[in-house]
């Protein structure tokens, strides 16, 4: 994508392990991709830097994801529009409309392959990748 | 740099000789015989050179008062740590393909997974662990995964936090994985990315004594290889005892190759898979 601006990509985990996965995948189709631990540090990111996309794991420390995303949405726009990814291991019908109503665009129950990140990725943020 | 006289070799007399291999037995388990001697000897001149140690008698008298922690150095200085990347990769094809597999079904969702390389040398065992599971396990991402990597020298330790390899310890790992997970540091080695290393908790322990092992909690599968070699009956008998109850009841330790549990100790039962043969806890302890 010469003539392209890379999209950005948020992945908001506190396992850095399940960080460096996703970062690789994405990274590897083209994405720009920065990190952050927990929600608070999200915030801090979003506020400064201009992203296309959010992953954003639910359990973490200190600001979990949910909290993260009805604090992001109750900000102006365009901050607040931000497309959100919401990745869980849970998969009760409850938590995926909490997600929902906290503000997520989508909803995926982990484990995530590589490629299914890189589809819904792009999908979200219009671009031609993976 | 004030020259300091050493005697080329300290012939260190028999009784000396055995005066330290029986210090580093009581520290490290570690046995080393006659045959050993020129090993001994050569590590000993190291420790007096940097100590500035007039005598033998000198240094030893120094290494009785730990004098500023020369224990610790004494025993870094005996420690092997000659190892690589993805070191035996049948057993981390075990790990993916039957162990996680095993313990998973053992387990309540959310459970973390929790995996202990001792002794971890440099770090290339825990790290590769860590690399291994981002290829080749699917559930990488659905799982809270603990990996700590211990060692008794302290040096070792720190060279494994540092995470900065040469050549000879990424030998194995194809290109394409040291692109992805390394970082050029100067024109002969690679720096493991950020992530690796705060995926990997590293502590100094030995491995022989209880308490300290014990701190560690209880693990699912732990990687201890090439270390039981190194000990007599007794110690290697202790070692395995501790390794027991570092294990969860279900959970895994994997030896070196040349390595079996069988006649070290009864506690274990023996589990072959396609790729390894490793030794289980039971779940119910086995009768005596």
């Amino acid at each position: 994508m010469p003539d392209e601006v890379a999209k950005r990509v948020l992945v908001v985990d506190d396992a850095a392990l399940v960080r460096l996965y996703y970062r690789t995948a994405l990274e590897r189709a083209g994405f720009e991709v920065a990190e952050a631990l927990n929600g608070v540090e999200a915030l801090e990111h979003v506020l400064a830097e201009r992203f296309d996309l959010l992953v954003v794991d639910v359990n973490m420390p200190q600001m979990d994801g949910l909290s993260f995303l009805r604090t992001l949405r109750a900000k102006n726009l365009p901050l607040s529009s931000i497309p959100a990814l919401v990745t869980s291991t849970e998969s009760a019908p409850r938590r995926i409309a909490e997600a929902n109503a906290a503000g997520a665009n989508f909803y995926i129950v982990k484990p995530l392959r590589a490629e299914t990140l890189v589809q819904y990725a792009s999908l979200f943020c219009g671009a031609r990748h993976g | 740099m004030r020259q300091v006289h050493v005697p080329e070799f300290p012939s260190l007399t028999q009784d000396e000789f055995r005066r330290l291999c029986e210090f580093l037995y009581r520290r490290t388990g570690m046995i080393f015989t006659e045959a050993k001697r020129y090993y001994v000897e050569r590590r000993v001149v190291d420790r007096m050179l940097a100590t500035q140690a007039a005598s033998c008698e000198d240094y030893f008298a120094r290494l009785r008062a730990n004098v500023s922690g020369e224990i610790e150095q004494f025993v870094n200085a005996f420690t092997i740590n000659e190892t690589y990347f993805y070191r035996e990769e049948h057993q981390l094809t075990c790990l993916t393909s039957d162990l996680l597999a095993a313990r998973l079904s053992a387990k309540g969702r959310g459970d973390p997974i929790r995996i202990w390389s001792v002794p971890c040398s440099t770090g290339e065992e825990p790290y590769s662990i860590a690399i291994w599971l981002l290829e080749n396990w699917p559930h990488v991402d659905e799982h809270d995964i603990e990996i700590v990597g211990s060692d008794i020298d302290t040096a070792a330790v720190a060279l494994a936090r540092a995470g900065v390899y040469g050549k000879r310890a990424l030998m194995r790992l194809p290109p394409r994985v040291v692109d992805k997970y390394f970082a050029p540091d100067g024109g002969t080695s690679w720096r493991i990315l950020d992530e690796l290393r705060e995926s990997v908790r590293f502590t100094a322990v030995n491995i022989l004594d209880r308490a300290a092992t014990g701190s560690h909690g209880r693990f699912d599968v732990i990687f201890c290889r090439n270390v039981l070699i190194y000990f007599d009956d007794i110690a290697r008998r202790n070692a395995a005892e501790n390794l027991f109850e570092n294990l969860l009841p279900g959970g895994f330790v994997c030896l070196g190759h040349t390595e079996s549990m069988s006649r070290v100790s009864p506690l274990f039962e023996v589990a072959r898979f396609a790729d390894a043969i490793v030794y289980q806890r039971p779940e119910v302890p086995k009768r005596a």
